[in-house]
């Protein structure tokens, strides 16, 4: 069933893309194909993989190799996208350190860490990974909210 | 010996201070790598590119660190498949069969051994074979034309869906998925902006390294999440640790047969890892005799994956350096990064840049030697990391990912787009797409579409040129084989299957 659902999506989304990628033309060209041909080829062949989809019968012998989903994974599974969302929008607005210590812990109970464990956890990561990266490897991180301790 | 001058040369480049001590790093972060769940050569890859940027690395030095992580990751996947029965990536699957087994009859230390020795042995040949053949093959691709390239890659991507086995349309579409995500951004040639909706943050087209990391290490954070297991108990490594002489001559054949045959798959273009240890693990239960052990602790299960593993792996090297065609998706991200560093692999890169190509051949020489020496004795230790608990890990997994996110563009809008990729990935993982396949379209799309359109420049517009030299027709007649093959394939599985009703 899910199979066919995505099939339809898929369907829709080249057709919608399609759409949109109609009106790409070049106001001068020097070159016999445009910047919509290829796209319009590829979105024609995704169409196509989603029509299969949706008519292919499901396949008796078919072998899922993932566990089947249920309600308490996938309950899981949305607060870890939401803890995710959370954590890219604060990364520069609190700074990478107090963003990733509450992040760290949110993950760490989510993942079955007590909550002693999740902010030792938490705590040594955000510090930890910062002097790491920022100081040690030289990836520059955003310090936020901590700015001002900046030596 | 234009070829081993080159060698000689290239061992002075991999064996200066500087890239053998980067090596060394390099093996052992990759095993460490590998070794966690969550983390495999892939992203393992992809997470040191920002890094080794940031480090100022030169090229071949950063291309010896990436190319030492990778092998060392796939030696990392074993340790976890053989002492908890739990592979870290798709190619480390069938090491389990027979591994776990041993492991369990208290052969743990003799598998982890035996397995390393595989290793190197693989990647002892398959680097001779990467030696011998690519500079052929680079002499002989200077006679590529675009039109030649853009067939070559048509091919590319049929071989990846012909030899995805049983589920070949969802390979190509999601090779198709990725071609497509190659066009967002702005369009090289006439500065039309396509997909991006108005975003700037698109308008440079989807970063590599976000790509990677959604899709491989956010998706996989979320699946762990499924296996709800805390630090399931490992299979200790006692007793002897090293095999004998006995042991040894045991799997020889077997290791020089798979060592072949998984050099041949990895230079294929799309087929990778997973299948050369597949295949050389079915050909050689064939082979064996009737009161075999397989899957219940042969010691030749174990060594025909790991040979083929680890020949694949430095065999899919020749189509990355010679035509810039990536063989699997971690050679895909190594093109990534050799892209970053403004570098083109292809067959110019043989003759423009011998120090980087053949220093990273020696390197791999270095690595597989390293590989072998550090591990007997760093087993235990190799061990105990795998006691790691999940809420520990994976909170450091997931920092480090964004990290190394964040550190290509410092941008929060990439952060947000992983997470979308990722979420999509999850999605496609959980109804049986391939995630390798989008990588290897993605990377392949930008070059596939250039190539068109210079061919098509060439002609002013005629859509002959693509049939108009004999290194086409080949090529195309390969293509043909490739679609015609897996259907062949699927129409006597169904003939027999019939038989066998009409038998019963």
């Amino acid at each position: 069933m899910s199979q066919r659902i995505f099939g339809v999506v898929l369907l829709v989304a080249s057709i919608g893309l399609a759409l949109s990628a109609w009106g790409y033309q070049a106001p001068f060209s020097y070159e016999p194909v445009g910047p919509r041909a290829y796209p319009l080829l590829l979105l024609s062949l995704l169409a196509l993989g989603g029509i299969y989809l949706l008519v292919k019968p499901a396949s008796a012998h078919a072998v899922s190799n993932e566990p089947p989903l249920d309600r308490h994974v996938v309950r899981k599974v949305t607060t870890c996208v939401v803890l995710l969302v959370i954590y890219a929008a604060v990364f520069e607005l609190l700074g990478f350190i107090p963003a990733s210590t509450v992040f760290a812990i949110g993950m760490a109970r989510l993942y079955g860490g007590s909550w002693r464990a999740s902010v030792i956890a938490g705590l040594l990561l955000g510090v930890g990974m910062y002097l790491l990266f920022d100081k040690l490897l030289d990836v520059p991180l955003p310090l936020g909210i901590l700015s001002s301790l900046e030596i | 010996m234009d070829t081993f001058g080159y060698l000689g040369q290239g061992f002075g480049v991999a064996l200066s201070p500087y890239n053998l001590l980067t090596a060394l790093c390099g093996t052992f972060i990759g095993t460490i790598v590998g070794l966690l769940p969550g983390l495999g050569p892939i992203n393992g890859v992809a997470l040191l590119i920002p890094i080794a940027f940031a480090l100022g690395l030169p090229p071949e030095t950063a291309l010896i660190l990436l190319a030492a992580v990778y092998l060392g990751c796939e030696y990392g996947g074993r340790i976890s498949s053989i002492l908890l029965n739990i592979p870290g990536e798709a190619s480390a699957v069938v090491t389990a069969f027979d591994g776990y087994p041993l492991a369990q009859q208290g052969k743990a230390g003799v598998a982890l051994s035996i397995s390393a020795w595989s290793s190197f042995v693989g990647g002892l040949m398959a680097t001779t074979g990467v030696v011998l053949f690519a500079p052929l093959l680079a002499k002989w691709a200077v006679a590529f034309g675009p039109a030649e390239y853009f067939v070559l890659m048509i091919f590319a991507i049929v071989c990846l869906a012909g030899m995805a086995g049983d589920k070949p349309v969802k390979t190509a579409i999601a090779a198709c998925i990725g071609l497509f995500l190659s066009c967002i951004g702005i369009d090289a040639n006439s500065g039309v902006y396509r997909f991006t909706f108005g975003s700037l943050g698109l308008a440079d087209g989807i970063q590599f390294v976000v790509l990677v990391l959604g899709l491989f290490s956010v998706s996989e954070i979320l699946v762990l999440l499924e296996r709800t297991h805390h630090g399931e108990q490992a299979v200790k490594a006692s007793g002897r640790m090293l095999f004998n002489v006995k042991e040894m001559m045991f799997v020889l054949a077997t290791n020089i047969r798979s060592g072949i045959a998984g050099f041949v798959i990895g230079v294929l273009p799309g087929a990778g890892a997973t299948l050369a240890s597949a295949v050389t693990y079915m050909s050689e239960k064939r082979l064996a005799s009737k009161d075999n052990k397989f899957g219940n602790g042969d010691l030749r299960g174990l060594a025909a994956p790991e040979t083929a593993n680890s020949a694949s792996a430095c065999g899919s090297m020749v189509p990355m350096l010679t035509l810039g065609i990536p063989g699997s998706g971690t050679t895909a991200v190594m093109i990534g990064a050799l892209t970053l560093y403004n570098i083109t692999p292809g067959p110019l890169l043989f003759q423009n840049q011998p120090e980087i190509v053949w220093g990273l051949i020696a390197s791999l020489f270095v690595a597989n030697t390293m590989l072998i020496v550090m591990n007997i004795p760093l087993i235990k230790f190799f061990t105990k990391i795998l006691a790691v608990p999940y809420w520990a890990l994976v909170p450091a997994i997931a920092i480090i990912t964004s990290i190394g996110v964040y550190a290509v563009h410092a941008t929060t809008f990439d952060l947000f787009l992983m997470t979308g990729i990722g979420v999509a990935g999850y999605i496609l993982r959980k109804m049986d797409f391939p995630l390798s396949a989008i990588l290897l379209g993605f990377i392949l799309g930008g070059l596939m579409e250039q190539n068109l359109r210079r061919a098509l420049s060439i002609s002013n517009g005629d859509l002959g040129i693509l049939f108009s030299s004999p290194i086409t027709w080949v090529v195309w007649a390969m293509v043909v084989g490739m679609i015609a093959l897996p259907i062949w394939r699927t129409y006597r599985r169904r003939a027999e299957r019939r038989a066998e009703d009409a038998a019963a």
